[in-house]
């Protein structure tokens, strides 16, 4: 049965996912300082409540961070349980390296709002505090159905529930004959059974190598900078970035490749790619291939940023620029109006769009607001999707782990089919926590399908 | 007509004296409460209208758990037992099940009396019609001929009686049970309490003269010798058992089938109600199985006193002239008499959904249901609804707390817990594949299991727990690894040998049973976190829709129960807790 957990021992990423300064880990529950233990070091006897140490994490001997780490004793903790909190650099690589740490080390990763859940629970929250968890929750759990919906259509899904048919084949096979009162059914074909049973492991653990855990955390916002050329395309980047990554003259078309920047806004990632202006008088072969690439960035970006230079009149390349970004868009990429140079005297009427200039700032916040407004939301109601994923790689693993004991059980001289059954009910238990209950209903379908049993 | 108020009020009412009525009428009379059981016919009480054999696998766990917790099926079956068998002993200790043959009329006489004897309780011949009912709860029974008996609750086991329709061949008339008429007026009553009863059909073979059977032409099958017996109370069974036979069908016997389904009413279209997949008539057997070649068949004696034998496999409602020809077509049956005919038979049932965790309908406060009625099959699973029942009717009375078993403890709690969250789609029998906690749940530790709850709701006789106190010190020493001090007179089953042997299990399943109770320990709170009978579950956007209306239907009594519904995933769980929790912190 698949009902939540708080005597295990919970970890996850506190922080946004992507690149930040830093980032927090937050370990909880009844071992969650033992658990801290096997991948932390010097050696930690008995941490001392609410003291910020600097400990290194180790993969076996490879240093992977050093972190400032305070451990909270049960109950004063944000769960009232036992909780360690790692601040650790905030590279992705870091972050996935110390939850799979923590989950070899025996924690599982958490599910949405599961440290809410448990502070509720434990009393750490007020009734005022509890209504807002209760949509907290609520919202985790719908980003989790909407995921677990869309997966359902998936290869993957299509995958696991093959893998959950065999093995309630096989576990029909052992309650058939255990629960017969005839001893009417013939025995086991051991050969047939350790074949199957063999390929079924291979197959869940091919599945599994297809995850790693914590993939998926988001990989950065991709933005296209386009517009008509001399629009101010570089210029925008450039003081977006607060250093010159793109050279930037008065002549148009200076910018003829594409150019890719990164920058950390709110605790995102944001990729940027400066464009070559949509010239609609283009000639020259290199603007032309310029322009290829701008197409081609354009067609692949979260959000699309379309300037418009204010002092100048509308153009025909403005014209041009604008219909081929409402065209390239991909399904659900953003289209975010950029009005430039508003520090001159403005020819044209701005019809909405974020003001700004480069030489003065104006804008630029809000600019760098409505670039994560978005992926912001999504993380709040959406971001759950990684989590997911993970959970999947652990299930998988646990389903070969039952599946390896079962075969080990199998070899003997007489095998035992009471406990060869604890093992694939387990293999199940496990397909579960993706897939859900295994009814008892559909064992026995099973064996009525294929067993003549009689009284 | 005037009515007849009996001038008595009682405090529990059972209607029905089959295995499960007179387990519930037990229980309440043991446990103190002045108890009235009524049945149509004082000659039939627990009748075993089939098979006249107690347990099987997984059944025969069910009957040491009735033992264990005071009922009386074991007893009876070991003072009437003609023939037994440990089943499953080639196979792990968890799944070792006894199964005894008996003597039907010693079985039934047997019972009878030991209702007679039973101090508080009274029994009487008259049929039930309805109920007696004030502000939607019922306080009494109403008989056909309009007595009024009043009880502060009524346990109504009812089994295959309600509209009950027998079926041979293309014939049908009604019938509860070949030969006894139905109870077409409780059914009616129960549908105008708002039940809205289901139908279901079972089986049964017909029974043989032992003169036309060739006993050369089967297979002996000795009873097991010493023969263990199914309760904790009996010391030894001494009587010379009888031998079983075995023999199997023939290819004519599938052609003969093949050739008749026309006359029967299962394939004809002439009953549409589902039975038991894992009970099957010989006709689905061919039909399904036609590749299967032969099938056993098992000659079992239905008493020590009589010449007539049950025929274990062949349950049939073809035409009796069809079956004349079924049964010669068998190796050593080729001049037997068939004595009675085999037949189907289709009852009424209540959606046990509509019941909480003690049996109690949720919609009639002091209306008890236990046995077929709630849609289950055998006379095991009857009678360990029938002492809950009986149990939970005297407790709720005396406004006590209820007396529920979990999933984890017995067989017992993973059948009620099934009827009342899944429903039952088919006749529900046991299988020890719908225990989770397979290796914990087994026939030799009922005892440790449960007799505690036995003593202390007064079913068990006080003076064996001082036997069993040090029975179960001496399971606990030698499992983990240390020698008790020898008995010097053992009370009841409760001897060194058995500990040592129960030791030896608990010692091989150690690593299991550990991991079994980690995973039960964890679930336990879930099983006290109930959820509020009006909780509304349309509202919660966040659950799928399947999510939604399943919980609708089913509504749930605790968060474990929801848990282990079909197609609530754990994070369906943890809203319901929050949600559960915040509806409780309002009021």
């Amino acid at each position: 049965m698949h009902l939540p957990d708080t005597e295990r021992t919970i970890v996850a990423l506190a922080t946004p996912p992507g690149a930040a300064a830093l980032a927090i880990i937050r370990l909880s529950g009844p071992a969650a300082f033992s658990t801290a233990a096997k991948f932390m070091g010097p050696p930690l006897t008995t941490p001392a409540h609410r003291l910020a140490r600097l400990l290194d994490i180790r993969d076996g001997s490879r240093l992977i961070d050093r972190a400032v780490t305070v451990f909270f004793k049960a109950p004063a903790s944000y769960t009232g349980q036992d909780t360690v909190e790692i601040t650790c650099h905030g590279s992705p690589y870091i972050t996935r390296t110390i939850l799979n740490l923590a989950i070899r080390s025996g924690a599982s990763l958490a599910a949405p709002g599961e440290f809410t859940l448990r502070a509720f629970i434990n009393g750490k929250l007020d009734l005022a505090q509890a209504e807002a968890v209760g949509s907290l929750v609520a919202a985790g759990s719908e980003a989790a159905h909407r995921a677990a919906l869309a997966q359902v259509q998936g290869e993957m899904s299509r995958k696991i529930r093959a893998l959950k048919q065999a093995a309630l084949h096989l576990l029909a096979g052992v309650e058939a004959r255990l629960d017969d009162s005839h001893e009417e059914i013939t025995p086991v074909k051991l050969s047939a059974f350790l074949r199957e049973s063999g390929k079924l492991k291979k197959e869940t653990l091919d599945l599994a190598a297809g995850f790693e855990a914590g993939r998926g955390i988001r990989e950065g916002i991709r933005v296209v900078i386009t517009g008509a050329p001399n629009s101010g395309k570089s210029s925008l980047l450039n003081s977006l970035l607060g250093y010159d990554r793109a050279i930037v003259s008065t002549s148009a078309g200076t910018t003829r490749d594409t150019l890719e920047a990164k920058l950390e806004i709110g605790g995102f990632t944001v990729i940027f790619t400066d464009t070559a202006g949509l010239n609609a008088a283009a000639r020259h072969p290199l603007e032309t291939e310029g322009i290829r690439r701008a197409i081609t960035a354009i067609s692949q970006a979260d959000i699309i940023l379309l300037l418009k230079d204010c002092s100048t009149p509308r153009t025909a390349s403005d014209t041009l620029a604008q219909r081929r970004a409402g065209e390239l868009a991909a399904p659900g990429a953003a289209l975010i109006k950029v009005i430039t140079k508003t520090d001159l005297p403005a020819k044209t009427r701005a019809a909405g769009g974020i003001k700004t200039s480069c030489r003065n700032g104006t804008g630029l916040d809000a600019l760098r607001r409505a670039l994560v407004a978005r992926q912001k939301k999504a993380f709040r109601d959406g971001a759950q999707a990684p989590v997911i994923f993970a959970r999947h790689f652990e299930a998988l693993r646990a389903a070969a782990g039952e599946l390896g004991k079962l075969q080990a059980l199998m070899k003997q001289r007489t095998p035992p089919l009471e406990l060869a059954a604890e093992h694939l009910r387990g293999t199940l238990n496990a397909l579960g926590t993706i897939l859900g209950e295994t009814a008892p209903e559909e064992i026995l379908s099973d064996i009525f399908k294929n067993f003549c049993v009689g009284k | 007509m005037t009515a007849f108020n009996y001038p008595a009020v009682f405090d529990v009412a059972v209607i029905g004296a089959g295995h499960a009525g007179c387990e519930a009428a037990l229980a309440a009379a043991r446990m103190g409460a002045k108890t009235l059981l009524l049945t149509q016919d004082l000659d039939t009480i627990a009748q075993m209208s089939c098979n006249p054999s107690i347990g099987g696998v997984g059944k025969g766990q069910l009957v040491r758990e009735i033992d264990a917790l005071g009922g009386e099926m074991a007893r009876i079956t070991d003072l009437s037992m003609l023939g037994c068998h440990m089943l499953n002993t080639s196979r792990g200790a968890a799944v070792h099940s006894p199964r005894a043959q008996c003597d039907k009329k010693l079985y039934q006489f047997s019972m009878k009396h030991a209702l007679e004897r039973q101090g508080g309780l009274l029994t009487i011949q008259d049929e039930a019609a309805g109920f007696l009912t004030r502000g939607g709860k019922v306080c009494g029974v109403l008989t056909a001929r309009g007595t009024r008996y009043r009880a502060a609750a009524v346990v109504l086991t009812a089994g295959t009686f309600l509209r009950g329709v027998v079926h041979i061949g293309m014939r049908s008339f009604p019938g509860g049970r070949y030969n006894h008429p139905p109870s077409n007026l409780l059914s009616k009553e129960l549908e105008h309490l708002g039940f809205k009863p289901g139908r279901l059909k079972t089986g049964t073979p017909m029974r043989l003269h032992a003169r036309g059977i060739d006993f050369s032409k089967c297979e002996k099958q000795e009873p097991d010798s010493p023969p263990t017996p199914l309760s904790h109370f009996t010391t030894a069974i001494t009587r010379q058992l009888l031998p079983c036979w075995i023999t199997r069908t023939s290819a004519k016997t599938a052609a003969i089938i093949t050739a008749g389904l026309g006359q029967s009413p299962l394939y004809s279209g002439k009953i549409n109600s589902t039975g038991p997949r894992y009970c099957p008539s010989i006709e689905d057997k061919i039909v399904k199985f036609p590749h299967h070649g032969s099938h056993h068949v098992f000659l079992e004696p239905e008493g020590f006193s009589t010449e007539e034998y049950y025929v274990n496999g062949l349950s049939t409602s073809l035409p009796e002239e069809t079956q004349l020809e079924i049964v010669r077509s068998v190796a050593g049956l080729e001049r037997a008499e068939i004595m009675r005919a085999g037949y189907a038979i289709e009852y009424d049932y209540c959606d046990p959904r509509g019941l909480d965790y003690t049996l109690q309908s949720r919609a009639v406060g002091g209306l008890f249901l236990a046995g077929q009625i709630n849609g289950t099959t055998g006379y095991e699973e009857a009678a360990a609804q029938g002492l809950m029942a009986g149990i939970n009717a005297t407790l709720k009375i005396r406004g006590e707390a209820p007396f529920i078993l979990r999933r984890d403890e017995a067989y017992i709690g993973v059948m009620i817990d099934d009827l009342i969250s899944k429903g039952v789609d088919e006749p529900y029998r046991i299988f020890t594949s719908r225990a989770e906690y397979r290796l914990m749940l087994r026939q030799d530790n009922a005892d440790l299991r449960l007799a505690q709850h036995g003593f202390r709701l007064g079913l068990l006789n006080a003076d064996h727990a001082p036997g069993f106190a040090r029975y179960r010190a001496a399971v606990k020493e030698l499992a983990a690894g240390g020698t008790p001090k020898a008995f010097r007179s053992a009370c009841c089953a409760w001897t060194l040998a058995k500990a040592r042997a129960t030791a030896a299990i608990e010692k091989e399943y150690a690593v299991y049973i550990h991991r079994n109770l980690k995973e039960a320990e964890r679930l336990k709170k879930f099983e006290h976190l109930e959820i509020p009978a009006d909780f509304r579950y349309a509202h919660i956007k966040a659950l799928s829709n399947e999510a939604r209306q399943r919980l609708e239907k089913t509504r749930p009594l605790t968060l474990a129960q929801a848990g282990r519904l079909p197609g609530i995933t754990p994070a369906d769980v943890q809203l319901l807790w929050i949600l559960v929790e915040k509806s409780r912190t309002h009021e």
